[in-house]
């Protein structure tokens, strides 16, 4: 996603867009090449004397383009999970390539630039700074590219023009509803146009009609603009909208 | 750089009651340090800016005993003496304002404007001054204070020499170097020793002397104090400015002293600003988390955190200066040089004073912001995410 697609109308004229859509909502996955790979992961806190083994032998595949749910009970390790994809954290054991880079493997400096090109972040509390406007909070990760702010301040309104914002741009947070701070996110995490999308609870601090414009625009950003989207939740109705659910439990995928 | 810069400074509008009292303190800190460097600056400066080539010789034993006159003369004919000035403490009281302290003197009036040319009088006043034997010139800042204008009649009661005295004003002198007095009262010496009882004829309490070459200053005054060796009475001949230094010496002990609280002072707000920072990393932990899960770098965070403290070190120390200057420059400083002009002719904030103070609040923010800065850096992002949800 550049910012001359966001300008566009999404499916103007676009072959992939115009293409018939493989059948998100049939049983079979999209076929794609692999973007995430998880090779027998092992994720382990030692806290105190007695070592934590929070995720166990982790296989697991998803595919460029996909929209999956991750579901579990609390304390399966779903955030620890999501993390590690995310390049927030290393596997103890086990070898995560994501994008192509072997997380395992890479220094903080190195992680921290993968997260920046690859990752787009949406939190269950949003994590807006409350000093910034939305547009300010949206051009944040743009300082740290080297653009021009004249082009920063573009594409951060592009962005949020995407979530449907664009007579918010000038509001603080606090003048925000909780809906229309988590696009406000949302138009953050997309705005450098990220490989994959990682969502931690996204609709969690949402009432139902917020939660489902929330998920709509996740829908979109995936369908549209072709966002790998992994996404946390406990909310049967957003694991509705992926086109795979997995369960985590102890550790484990079923 | 810039905008991240900016940014952090937002930060100090998140807390306003906090910011406002935290500038608060660190400037009434900063005013307190600005105020004690300039008492000891003011101290210094009356050395400092004393004139290199003048000399006083007074007696050997202690500076209250007097000097026989003829030893003026005596002097005026050493080499290198350019132009010699006797004169007396006088010790005057206002019978209206007892509590009033200036320095009295009763000078050699051809000679003493000539030895004090910084002294700076204007030819009508110093003729009409000559020529009255009653004649006094006064500083101008003591005159503005009693009121007194040329021509008025005046009766000060004598305190080394008994008695009342009248006065005519007969002119107003203004200082042109930092170290002299604006509020000394002078007169001529001939009126006091026509008037004072025998045994305190003809006697003066030390000499002024002025040199044609500062570098032969010391030789001057050993040649002089030579002289009088084998004389009856022994003199102790020095520079103006050796002069100040050892009476300042006498206040060695005060003068560290208030060093010293000049540095707790910047201690106390190195705390304040300290304090309100670390409050303020402590809050914003999880923000620092989301700008590196965002991909920002530790480094990032800690200049995150310093540009903060230093946006809150800027405005404390534009606050503080910006209040102490005027304030000590308009107000404490002119009252202080009209009370206390003998000790502190001159008491203003210096510009470099100011600018030290200003450049002292920056540091010590940043200062006051490394170890926070550090602990916001080393921040894991994962605990800092996972705190709240
Ligand atoms: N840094 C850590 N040190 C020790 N234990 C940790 C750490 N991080 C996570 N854990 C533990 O790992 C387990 C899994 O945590 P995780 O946050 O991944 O669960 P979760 O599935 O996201 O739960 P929830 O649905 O409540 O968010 C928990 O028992 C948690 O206490
Ligand atoms: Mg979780």
């Amino acid at each position: 996603m550049t910012p001359s697609d966001l300008d566009a109308p999404p499916d103007a004229g676009k072959a992939e867009a115009t293409a018939p859509e493989q059948n998100r909502k049939s049983a079979a996955p999209p076929k794609g090449k692999p973007i995430i790979e998880l090779v027998n992961v092992t994720k382990t806190y030692v806290r105190g004397k007695e070592p934590l083994t929070v995720l166990d032998g982790l296989n697991l595949t998803i595919e460029e383009g996909a929209f999956e749910a991750l579901m579990g009970p609390s304390g399966s390790g779903k955030s620890t999970l999501l993390n590690l994809i995310a390049g927030l954290d290393r596997p103890t054991s086990g070898k995560a390539v994501v994008a192509g880079n072997d997380i395992g493997s890479m220094s903080d400096g190195a992680l921290a630039k993968f997260r920046a090109r690859h990752i787009g972040f949406i939190f269950q509390s949003y994590n807006l700074m409350p000093v910034l406007t939305a547009v300010e909070n949206v051009e944040l990760p743009l300082l740290l590219t080297k653009l021009p702010a004249a082009e920063r301040r573009k594409r951060a309104q592009t962005a949020l023009r995407v979530v449907g914002l664009e007579d918010r741009m000038d509001h603080y947070p606090r003048q925000l509803s909780g809906g229309q701070e988590q696009r406000v996110a949302i138009a953050r995490a997309i705005v450098t146009d990220p490989t994959i999308l990682v969502c931690d609870e996204p609709t969690g601090d949402l009432d139902r009609k917020s939660a489902d414009d929330i998920l709509a625009l996740l829908t979109k950003l995936n369908t549209d603009f072709k966002k790998t989207i992994l996404m946390v939740t406990h909310d049967p109705a957003a694991a509705e909208r992926a086109t795979i659910t997995r369960h985590l439990n102890k550790g484990k995928l079923e | 750089m810039i905008k991240l810069f900016l940014i952090a400074a937002r930060n100090l509008k998140r807390s306003w009651f906090r910011t406002i009292f935290t500038i608060a303190g660190a400037a009434v800190a900063l005013i307190a340090f600005i105020m004690l460097r300039t008492v000891l600056w003011s101290w210094n400066a009356v050395s400092e800016y004393a004139a290199q080539d003048r000399l006083a010789t007074r007696h050997k034993v202690t500076m209250i005993m007097p000097l026989p006159k003829r030893y003026a003369e005596d002097i005026r004919a050493v080499p290198g003496v350019k132009q010699v000035a006797f004169m007396n403490w006088f010790g005057a009281k206002i019978p209206t304002a007892p509590d009033e302290f200036f320095a009295s003197l009763a000078v050699e009036s051809n000679t003493f404007f000539d030895v004090w040319d910084e002294m700076v009088v204007s030819p009508e006043d110093k003729a009409r001054w000559l020529a009255d034997k009653k004649g006094a010139i006064v500083g101008h800042v003591l005159a503005k204070k009693m009121g007194w204008k040329v021509g008025d009649k005046i009766v000060l009661e004598g305190t080394i020499y008994p008695g009342d005295w009248e006065f005519n004003i007969s002119g107003i002198y203004k200082a042109s170097r930092k170290s002299v007095d604006d509020s000394e009262f002078i007169f001529h010496w001939d009126y006091l020793n026509d008037s004072a009882p025998a045994e305190m004829k003809d006697q003066i309490g030390f000499i002024s002397i002025r040199v044609t070459d500062t570098s032969r200053s010391a030789e001057i005054a050993q040649a002089i104090d030579r002289m009088f060796d084998e004389r009856d009475v022994q003199t102790a001949t020095m520079s103006e400015r050796a002069m100040n230094l050892s009476f300042m010496a006498g206040f060695s002990a005060l003068l560290t002293a208030l060093d010293v609280v000049s540095i707790i002072i910047l201690g106390i707000m190195l705390l304040i600003l300290g304090n309100t920072i670390a409050m303020g990393v402590r809050e914003r932990t999880k923000e620092y988390a989301v700008l590196r899960a965002i991909g920002f770098e530790p480094w990032h965070v800690r200049f995150f955190v310093i540009a903060e403290a230093a946006a809150l070190g800027i405005l404390s120390g534009a606050v503080g200066v910006g209040i102490a200057y005027p304030f000590v420059n308009h107000f404490v400083g002119r009252a202080i040089e009209e009370n206390m002009g003998a000790m502190f002719p001159y008491f203003r904030v210096e510009p470099t004073t100011a600018a030290l103070a200003f450049v002292i609040a920056l540091g010590l923010a940043a200062v006051a912001s490394l170890l926070p800065s550090i602990q916001a850096g080393r921040v894991s992002v994962t605990d800092a995410l996972r705190r709240v949800g």
